[in-house]
C-alpha cells in the first residue's frame, strides 16, 4: 500500500491532465473541481474555463464537498448566459458519482452533458472532531503522512491515525470510485454495478439503545444547531426550488431554536432523503456547529437497504423506492416497530 | 484611574459578590465549542480560549426571542403581557474587543431613527461589559482593518488584561469605575504589571497578519453594484446562513406570531434571519428581487462595507473572522475585499493606458 499523500499526489497530477485534454478537446465548457483553502482543514469548489487555470486544481482528504450540488436544479451551472446548456466536466469521488447517478435516476440532470472524472477516493478528514480536539488551540497546518493526520499549531503538533479520524461514513463507504454509467467517465471508475454488502456494524451501539436514550442521544447532537441550513445547501439531494420547512403559505414547520423545531427540520430532511442519500457525509462537514449527522443517515441506509435492498446512485437503470410500486408489496413493514 | 489587579483565583470571590445583582454571561465549553452563557457557577468559565463559535450579540439579541405573550377569549386578543425580565442586570464577563465593538454597531441598528428597539436597547443600557484584550490573535482575524485592535477597550466598560494568573484591570467607562470602587479588597496594580500589559498589547497588534485596505473600498462597492464580479464571488456559495449566523454585526430578524388556537393565547416571536435565505426578500406576488446568491452575496458585503459606512459612518464588520472559519466553500471574506479593491486598480490602469 502506497502512502496517502503520494497516492493523492497521483490523483491531483492525473485529474489535471485529464480536465486539461477535455477542456482541450472542447469535450467540455466547464471543470467543477476543488482548489486550495485558505485556513486549515478546508477546500474551495472552484469552476474552471481556461486550460490556463488547471493548476488550482487540487486533490486531497480535506475535499469533502459533494460538487454534484452544483449540477442539480437550483444551480444554473449547466446553462450559459444565452440559456443553452453547457458540458462538464467534474471530479468525482464515489460519492459525487454516486450523486450524479441519482440525480439521473431522478430525471433532474442530463447525464449526456457530463464527464465525471473519476477518482479513487482513499477517504475524506472528520475536520470537524478534529477542530473540536484540538479545542482552544489554533491550527496553521495540516497534512497527510503515512497513515497520520499531522495538525500543527505555532506551539504544537498533534498527531491523529488517518483509519480512525476519516468522517464515519467514508470508514463504511463501498464505492469509492464513481460507478460506470455509459461514457461518463474518463479515469478511475467502477466497471459493472457493484455490490453492496454492508454489515451495518457501525450503528449497532445506537440501535442498541433504548427508545428514551435514543432520544437523549438525538437531543444532545441537534442542541447547538442554529438552523443555518449548510446541512442542506450542501446536500446534492437537497434540490427543491423551496423546501418544506421554507414554505409559509401556510408555514408548516415551526421556526424556531426550540427543540421540537430543530427535529422536525432535521428529522423531515431525512426522511426526504431515504433511498435517495449517497452518504456523501457532506451535511456533517459543512455544518459550522460540528453536528455529526452520520448515525441518521446510516439509519435510514440501513432501514433502504432491509426493506427494498436498495442503494442509491449505483446504476440509473433500478428505480428507487419512493420512485416506484409493485402490485404484490405487502407492506409489512409497516406494521413493524422499529 | 489607577490599574488594579484581580488574581485568577479571586474570580470566584468576584463572582459570589456579583451574582446576586447581576446574571452573569461568561465564556463556557458548550458540546466543544466556546459560547457564552449565563453561569452559575464559576467553575464553568473557561479561562483560556480564543473567543466563542456563536457571537456575544446573542445574550442582548438571542437567535430566538419572544416580544410578549398574549391571551385571547378564542377571538379577540385580551390580554398582552410584555417582556418582564428587561430590567434585570447583567454582567458579560470575557467579552472580546471585536465583539465589544460589535454591541455599538448594533445599537446602531436598533436605535435607528424614530424605531427605537426597546427590548434591545433596555437589555444593553442593562448591561455591563467586561472586556478583555487578545493575547493572541488568530491568523483569521482583522481587527486593526476595521478601525479595532486587540487591546482596543473604548466599547467596555472594564478592560482587562490577561497576565498569566491574574488580571489587569482597568475601569474605561463610569458604570466599570463605580462596580470596581465597590471591590476594595482588588489590589493596585505595579508599575512592572502595567508594563507587562502593554508588551502584550505591543505584541498582539504585531501578530495580526492580515491587512486589508478599505479606505475606498466603500465608493468601490457603490460604483460596481453591476460589475461581473459578483459572479465571481457568489459562484460557489450555497446559499446557507451559517456567515451571517455566526456574525456579531448581523441584524436582520424575522417576526412569527405563533398561535396557540385551542388554548387561547399565543406568543409573537423573532427570530434571527439572513439575506442569504431565499425567503428573505421574497415578496408575495412570488418575485424575488435577489433571486440568486449573486445578488445575496452582494448584498452581505455591501452592507457591512458601504451602507454601514453611509448611514452610520462606521464600518460594519469588526474583524473577527468566524465567517472565514465558518464557510463551508471557504468563500474568503477577505479575499472578496481584495478582490473588490482590486477591480479599482484595474480600472485605473486602463485611464492609465
Amino acid at each position: 500500500m502506497k502512502d496517502i499523500e503520494l497516492k493523492n499526489q497521483e490523483i491531483e497530477n492525473t485529474i489535471k491532465d485529464l480536465a486539461k485534454n477535455l477542456l482541450k478537446d472542447r469535450k467540455v465548457d466547464m471543470i467543477i473541481g476543488y482548489t486550495k483553502g485558505t485556513v486549515p482543514l478546508s477546500s474551495s469548489p472552484i469552476f474552471i474555463t481556461r486550460e490556463e487555470d488547471i493548476d488550482k486544481l487540487i486533490w486531497n482528504n480535506l475535499c469533502y464537498a459533494n460538487l454534484a450540488k452544483y449540477l442539480a436544479p437550483r444551480g444554473p451551472i449547466l446553462y450559459n448566459k444565452e440559456g443553452q446548456e453547457i458540458k462538464v466536466g467534474i471530479i468525482a469521488k464515489g460519492c459525487v458519482g454516486r450523486a450524479i447517478i441519482h440525480l439521473t435516476v431522478e430525471n433532474q440532470i442530463n447525464l449526456e452533458n457530463i464527464k465525471m472524472i473519476g477518482i479513487l477516493c482513499n477517504g475524506i478528514i472528520n475536520r470537524k472532531r478534529i477542530e473540536k480536539e484540538i479545542g482552544e488551540r489554533e491550527i496553521l497546518e495540516t497534512s497527510v503522512m503515512g497513515k497520520n493526520i499531522i495538525v500543527k499549531g505555532c506551539d504544537f503538533e498533534e498527531t491523529f491515525p488517518f483509519d480512525d479520524y476519516m468522517n464515519e461514513l467514508c470508514k463504511k463507504c463501498k464505492v469509492k470510485s464513481p460507478p460506470k454509467v455509459a461514457d461518463s467517465c474518463v479515469g478511475e471508475c467502477l466497471e459493472s454495478p457493484p455490490l453492496i454488502e454492508d454489515d451495518f456494524n457501525d450503528i449497532s451501539d445506537f440501535e442498541s439503545k433504548t427508545s428514551e436514550e435514543k432520544w437523549d442521544l438525538i437531543k444532545e447532537t441537534l442542541s447547538t444547531c442554529t438552523r443555518c441550513y449548510a446541512c442542506r445547501e450542501a446536500c446534492p439531494m437537497c434540490y427543491c426550488s423551496l423546501c418544506f420547512v421554507d414554505q409559509n403559505k401556510p408555514i408548516w414547520f415551526g421556526k424556531t431554536t426550540d427543540f421540537t423545531d430543530i427535529f422536525a427540520f432535521h428529522f423531515n430532511r431525512a426522511m426526504h432523503l431515504a433511498g435517495r442519500c449517497v452518504a456523501c457525509g457532506a451535511c456533517s462537514s459543512v455544518c459550522p456547529m460540528g453536528i455529526d449527522l452520520n448515525f441518521i443517515t446510516r439509519k435510514l441506509e440501513k432501514i433502504v437497504k432491509e426493506k427494498f435492498n436498495f442503494t442509491s446512485g449505483i446504476d440509473k437503470e433500478t428505480l428507487p423506492p419512493m420512485m416506484t410500486f409493485r402490485m404484490d408489496d405487502n407492506e409489512e413493514f409497516m406494521m413493524e416497530e422499529d | 484611574m489607577q490599574e488594579m489587579i484581580l488574581m485568577k483565583d479571586q474570580v470566584a470571590k468576584l463572582f459570589t459578590e456579583l451574582s446576586e445583582e447581576y446574571n452573569v454571561f461568561a465564556p463556557i465549553k458548550d458540546n466543544g465549542y466556546i459560547a457564552y452563557r449565563k453561569i452559575t457557577n464559576v467553575e464553568e468559565i473557561e479561562f483560556d480560549y480564543f473567543n466563542s463559535k456563536i457571537p456575544p450579540k446573542e445574550i442582548l439579541f438571542p437567535q430566538m426571542e419572544v416580544l410578549f405573550e398574549y391571551k385571547t377569549d378564542g377571538k379577540n386578543v385580551i390580554e398582552i403581557e410584555d417582556r418582564k425580565d428587561l430590567d434585570e442586570k447583567n454582567l458579560l464577563f470575557g467579552i472580546r474587543p471585536c465583539d465589544a465593538h460589535s454591541f455599538v454597531l448594533l445599537e446602531q441598528f436598533f436605535a435607528f431613527g424614530n424605531y427605537q428597539d426597546e427590548i434591545f436597547l433596555k437589555k444593553k443600557e442593562n448591561s455591563i461589559i467586561v472586556g478583555i484584550g487578545c493575547n493572541s490573535p488568530k491568523s483569521t482575524c482583522f481587527c486593526t482593518s476595521v478601525n479595532g485592535y486587540p487591546f482596543q477597550k473604548d466599547d467596555m466598560d472594564i478592560f482587562l488584561v490577561d497576565l498569566g494568573d491574574k488580571y489587569l484591570v482597568e475601569a474605561v467607562s463610569d458604570k466599570g469605575r463605580e462596580l470596581i470602587q465597590r471591590f476594595a479588597w482588588l489590589s493596585k496594580a505595579s508599575k512592572a504589571d502595567v508594563k507587562k500589559g502593554q508588551e502584550l498589547a505591543k505584541k498582539a497588534e504585531d501578530l495580526i497578519t492580515t491587512k486589508l485596505d478599505l479606505t475606498n473600498t466603500s465608493e468601490c462597492l457603490e460604483s460596481n453594484f453591476s460589475n461581473k464580479i459578483w459572479e465571481e464571488i457568489s459562484e460557489n456559495c450555497l446559499g446557507c446562513g451559517s456567515c451571517s449566523f455566526l456574525c456579531p454585526t448581523c441584524t436582520c430578524f424575522d417576526v412569527i406570531d405563533e398561535n396557540a388556537q385551542y388554548e387561547n393565547r399565543g406568543r409573537r416571536i423573532r427570530i434571527w434571519d439572513t439575506c442569504q435565505f431565499c425567503l428573505y426578500t421574497l415578496h408575495t406576488s412570488g418575485h424575488n428581487p435577489r433571486n440568486s446568491s449573486i445578488e445575496r452575496c452582494r448584498n452581505r458585503v455591501l452592507h457591512k462595507f458601504s451602507y454601514y459606512p453611509i448611514n452610520y459612518g462606521l464600518i460594519g464588520c469588526v474583524g473577527c473572522g468566524r465567517c472565514i472559519q465558518a464557510c463551508p466553500v471557504n468563500n474568503d471574506l477577505r479575499e472578496i475585499i481584495k478582490k473588490i479593491n482590486n477591480i479599482k486598480t484595474k480600472e485605473e490602469e486602463n485611464i492609465i493606458a
